[in-house]
């Protein structure tokens, strides 16, 4: 761990306490300009007077050497309000907000991909974990006084009075928390991923997600975001506008990683408690070097067990307290329906990061919980991709592990072909030439049940489902499929071009991530032909979909389509579209001790106005030939029949339903009853000229 | 299982579905699309591999678990029952349980036994009631194996061909060089023939304009099935009980087409019955002709295609 140096944590001690240099050299008796000297770097105190900082400071000992200090407790933690601007400008909402549709699994999708692109560079997955939570009573109460809500209560009254979308979620959930006493909270934790490292105010993650609007970091070529407007969904989620933050760090800040928090409440302009405020408020330590503004605190472990964000382990990453949770789109309005939201979202944009070659992990482990006042009430479930996704997880994994054909064999065969992409040079490469990159088709039969319809889903490095698309205009009678088509960097690191069209991929992007097409940034960005060629590779995807499921030959020269339909020998008509004779409905019977079969038929009628002449005939099932016959040694005509003197029934003329029961005359019988299947058929009996 | 049956004891019923995973040929697998689920048919018949001698098919079988837990029966087992009435071929494979319940194994096809087309279903067997090997389910549909089809997608349909009927490698076609087409209903395999060298015919079959090619080949369709349903109707034979028997193959398959058209108030058995003892009696053959014509015409589509037909060219006047 890089340990701060002792200067830099001794002038901060000092700013927290608010403690002048000269007074800590009177207070350990040593020279303003000793204490100076330590505080730039240029001298370290000797250990007696180390002992002696500590205790001026309060620390305990040994603090020093470990730069360490006590977290900050709930109750030196401020609220900081941005003034309205003097220019009289006013904003009514964030744009970035406003961006796209947001619904639970834009939240899920975007929150997730932020946290794969925030994975750290080892061999275990980033974990992501959704945790819902109604509470109320007394936690409730607890937790809004942690968080001062009573400092912020005015403002969110204020703001709630402007008619307009913001206002009128604002009040919404206001009027939720004050009439159900219950609050609703989604807790998005990461782990194994980067944390909000870097400094409060400058460039880094921390201000990138807290402080800014529409800062994209994202610099790695793999990157799945890139416009900075996946935290905007986060905020949109909370009808209050209010997300709380824990971070563990990957890389330690001040000296210290654990338990970097704070919060921010996004309100639009209002007028509250004497002052006319910008909208956007932070929760945090007061920041004596800037006025009233508020920075990130330390929190110590009682501070985050109260505001609900306490972490698990050390593992680095970020949790978000979206306070107030709902479904921007009102699809989603209880808790079970909010986690099923949540599994299908994540199951459907992420199924592919989270399959993984046999004895390797996954980039992603997502899981979703509900809980209702911390009692848990939908346990965890992990997806996993071969439940939400079967095929088109087998087809992945067969080629993660090297087993796709390019002639299938087997009904579980996948498929490879692939699919050319022409990436354009960069306006700034100059005359570069264009780099083909072959992007790779997976196709696999979907045997699944219930079925799901044949669809084509595309993805790039991050394995985030980008475009999911159906295949119109399949060759008839193909069986059903799943295809997943993988570019740039999915195909792997190194394969021609990857890397280029990774990059041409992510600019054809619109800032929901799900379509490649002509964006605006790829005909600035690349030379002519750009749009043509997305336009290109789009076609080409389906061409090879169709061709891959197109019957390998077609060697007898089936002749013309029209007239091949009307020469099919297969299958029978069968009684559909209408009755046309009697048939034998339903039959149960019994053997009785001698033998004999006692059977009851019940017989269904097509409306005639003739009577209907039949004979019932008991024959005895063989494999193939002749079924042998069977006589009656008694018939019963029971309804709508009667027996004639030749022993054949006559069902009377109009019904539609009869029934008879007969025994059987056992020494008729070619074989024991007991070991033999039997069969009712009533026989047409020609009518003899009179 | 059918409704009209009887068992003396107690069965699970036609619950089974089969599927076929993977042929093949002498050990050398064959593509996936010989094999069709849709159709359940599995086509053998590769140009480059003429002289196999062993097929061997992957199936597997699901029968509906907690049914076949809750009833009495004991030592449940599976086999697939590959056969062929042309050749009387019977083999019987069982299969063996696998871990997900479902019955899976290997049947070999013996291409010495077999000729044309074999059926492929499973049976589900059981100790009930104190008696061994009892069938108690068994497939819905079965598959057919067939050794001539090429492919899986066009199960059993006429076979069409383009050929020259002045063509010295068609004798019998070469006295009708002037007829557009020719039904061939002498074989194992009943074929139309479409004279090429009729000017114009496979253009317009083709690539016509779509009402005039579809009323052409209902025209067409409408012989074809004039002339199997003849050459059914001398094939087919009385049993020594005096009922008739189903012709095989094709001849049987055109019966059991077009005989609820012709006899719409008899059953397809009564059907056959009816139809051959008007042959044998030798009553007036006249009514029977109509009653064919009439299913004939029902089953070549004709009246919806002339219609168009019909449609199409008053569109066409009008404008």
């Amino acid at each position: 761990m890089d340990t701060e140096s002792f200067g830099d944590w001794l002038g901060r001690q000092l700013r927290r306490q608010g403690m002048s240099q000269a007074e800590l050299a009177t207070q350990i008796n040593v020279t303003r300009a000793a204490v100076s000297a330590w505080v730039t770097n240029r001298a370290e105190p000797q250990m007696n007077k180390i002992q002696l900082i500590e205790s001026v400071l309060g620390l305990s000992s040994g603090s020093v050497v470990s730069r360490q200090e006590p977290g900050t407790s709930a109750e030196a933690l401020t609220w900081y309000h941005r003034p309205a601007h003097d220019d009289g400008g006013r904003e009514f909402g964030n744009a970035a907000a406003f961006a796209f549709d947001s619904d639970l699994s834009v939240l899920a999708r975007e929150a997730t991909q932020n946290s794969m692109d925030e994975r750290l560079e080892n061999d275990e997955p980033v974990r992501v974990r959704h945790i819902l939570d109604e509470i109320e009573g007394e936690r409730l109460y607890d937790f809004l006084e942690a968080l001062r809500w009573n400092e912020i209560e005015p403002h969110v009254d204020a703001a709630a009075l402007a008619d307009n979308k913001v206002g009128r979620i604002l009040a919404d959930g206001l009027k939720g928390l004050r009439q159900t006493g219950r609050l609703l909270l989604l807790r998005i934790d990461d782990y194994n991923a980067a944390g909000l490292t870097g400094p409060d105010y400058d460039d880094g993650r921390f201000a990138a997600v807290t402080r800014r609007q529409l800062e994209s970091r994202k610099q790695g070529e793999g990157a799945g975001g890139s416009y900075g407007l996946g935290k905007a969904t986060f905020w949109a989620t909370s009808r209050l506008g209010f997300v709380l933050i824990n971070s563990t760090l990957s890389e330690p800040h001040q000296g210290r990683t654990a338990n970097r928090m704070f919060g921010r409440l996004e309100l639009p302009w209002h007028r509250a408690v004497g002052g006319e405020w910008s909208g956007p408020a932070w929760f945090g330590e007061p920041d004596p070097e800037r006025g009233n503004v508020t920075r990130s605190w330390w929190g110590d472990d009682e501070t985050a067990e109260r505001l609900l964000l306490k972490r698990d382990g050390s593992a680095p990453g970020t949790s978000f307290l979206i306070i107030g949770a709902h479904d921007p789109s009102g699809d989603a309005d209880d808790l079970e329906s909010m986690h099923e939201a949540l599994v299908k979202g994540l199951a459907s944009s992420f199924w592919a990061a989270m399959v993984a070659p046999s004895q390797q992990r996954p980039m992603l482990e997502a899981s979703v919980v509900a809980r209702r006042n911390g009692v848990v009430v939908i346990p965890e479930e992990r997806i996993d991709p071969d439940v939400h996704e079967p095929t088109r997880s087998r087809a992945l994994r067969a080629f993660l592990e090297g087993r796709t054909v390019s002639e299938p064999t087997t009904r579980d065969d996948v498929v490879q072909v692939s699919v050319p992409l022409q990436v354009p040079p960069l306006k700034s490469a100059g005359k570069a030439p264009a780099v083909t990159h072959d992007a790779v088709l997976l196709l696999a039969q979907d045997d699944t049940t219930p079925r799901r319809p044949s669809r084509l889903v595309c993805m790039r490095s991050s394995r985030m489902v980008v475009m999911d698309r159906g295949v119109p205009d399949l060759p008839i009678g193909v069986d059903p499929f799943q295809a997943v088509l993988l570019a740039g960097e999915a195909v792997g690191v190194d394969a021609p071009g990857a890397k280029e069209a990774e990059q041409f991929l992510r600019t054809a992007e619109p800032p929901e991530h799900n379509d490649w097409k002509r964006t605006d940034d790829l005909v600035t960005s690349y030379a002519r032909g750009a749009a043509s060629s997305i336009r290109n590779f789009r076609a080409a995807m389906l061409e090879e979909v169709r061709r891959a499921l197109r019957p390998s030959e077609q060697q007898n020269g089936d002749g013309p389509a029209s007239l091949t339909g009307l020469l099919d020998l297969g299958g029978s008509r069968s009684q559909g579209g209408g009755l046309r004779y009697p048939v034998v409905d339903d039959v149960e019977g019994n053997i009785d001790a001698d033998g004999a079969w006692h059977v009851r038929a019940e017989v269904r009628l097509p409306a005639k106005d003739d009577a209907w002449l039949l004979t019932p005939v008991l024959r005895f099932a063989t494999r193939s030939g002749p079924k042998p016959e069977a006589r009656w040694a008694q018939l019963v005509p029971e309804s709508h029949c009667e027996l004639t003197a030749e022993g054949a029934l006559l069902f009377a003329a109009g019904a539609r339903k009869a029934a008879f029961s007969g025994i059987s005359d056992v020494s008729s019988h070619p074989v024991a009853a007991r070991m033999a299947i039997a069969e009712i058929d009533l026989q047409h009996v020609k009518e003899s000229a009179e | 299982m059918s409704r009209n049956r009887l068992f003396p004891y107690p069965v699970l019923g036609d619950v089974c579905t089969m599927q076929v995973s993977e042929v093949r040929l002498d050990g050398v697998p064959l593509t996936v699309d010989m094999a069709s689920d849709r159709n359940k048919m599995v086509a053998l018949h590769h140009t480059e591999r003429q002289g196999w001698e062993v097929a061997r098919l992957a199936v597997r079988v699901h029968a509906p678990l907690s049914d076949l837990e809750a009833g009495p029966w004991q030592d449940v087992t599976c086999v697939a029952i590959l056969s062929e009435r042309r050749t009387n071929a019977r083999t019987v494979t069982r299969l063996r349980r696998e871990p997900d319940g479902s019955w899976a194994g290997a049947v070999l096809l013996e291409r010495s036994r077999h000729l044309k087309r074999a059926d492929l279903s499973a049976h589900l067997v059981a100790t009930v009631e104190g008696v061994q090997g009892r069938m108690i389910g068994a497939t819905q549909a079965s598959w057919t194996v067939d050794l001539q089809a090429s492919s899986a997608d066009q199960p059993n349909t006429v076979e069409i061909v383009v050929v020259d009927f002045a063509d010295v490698a068609y004798p019998h076609l070469n006295g009708y060089k002037t007829d557009p087409w020719m039904v061939d209903a002498t074989g194992d395999e009943p074929t139309v023939y479409l004279n090429s060298r009729f000017d114009g015919l496979t253009k317009l079959l083709d690539s016509g304009e779509r009402a005039a090619r579809e009323n052409l080949s209902a025209q067409i369709a409408a012989d074809a099935w004039t002339a199997l349903f003849n050459a059914a109707v001398y094939a087919t034979d009385m049993s020594e009980e005096g009922r008739p028997e189903w012709p095989e193959g094709w001849r049987g398959s055109v019966m059991q087409k077009l005989l609820p058209d012709i006899f719409p108030e008899l059953s397809p058995e009564d059907g056959l019955l009816e139809l051959v003892s008007r042959r044998v009696d030798g009553e007036g053959g006249g009514e029977l002709q109509s009653a064919l014509m009439h299913a004939v015409t029902r089953q070549a589509a004709v009246p919806r295609r002339l219609g168009g037909f019909i449609r199409a060219t008053n569109r066409k006047e009008g404008s």
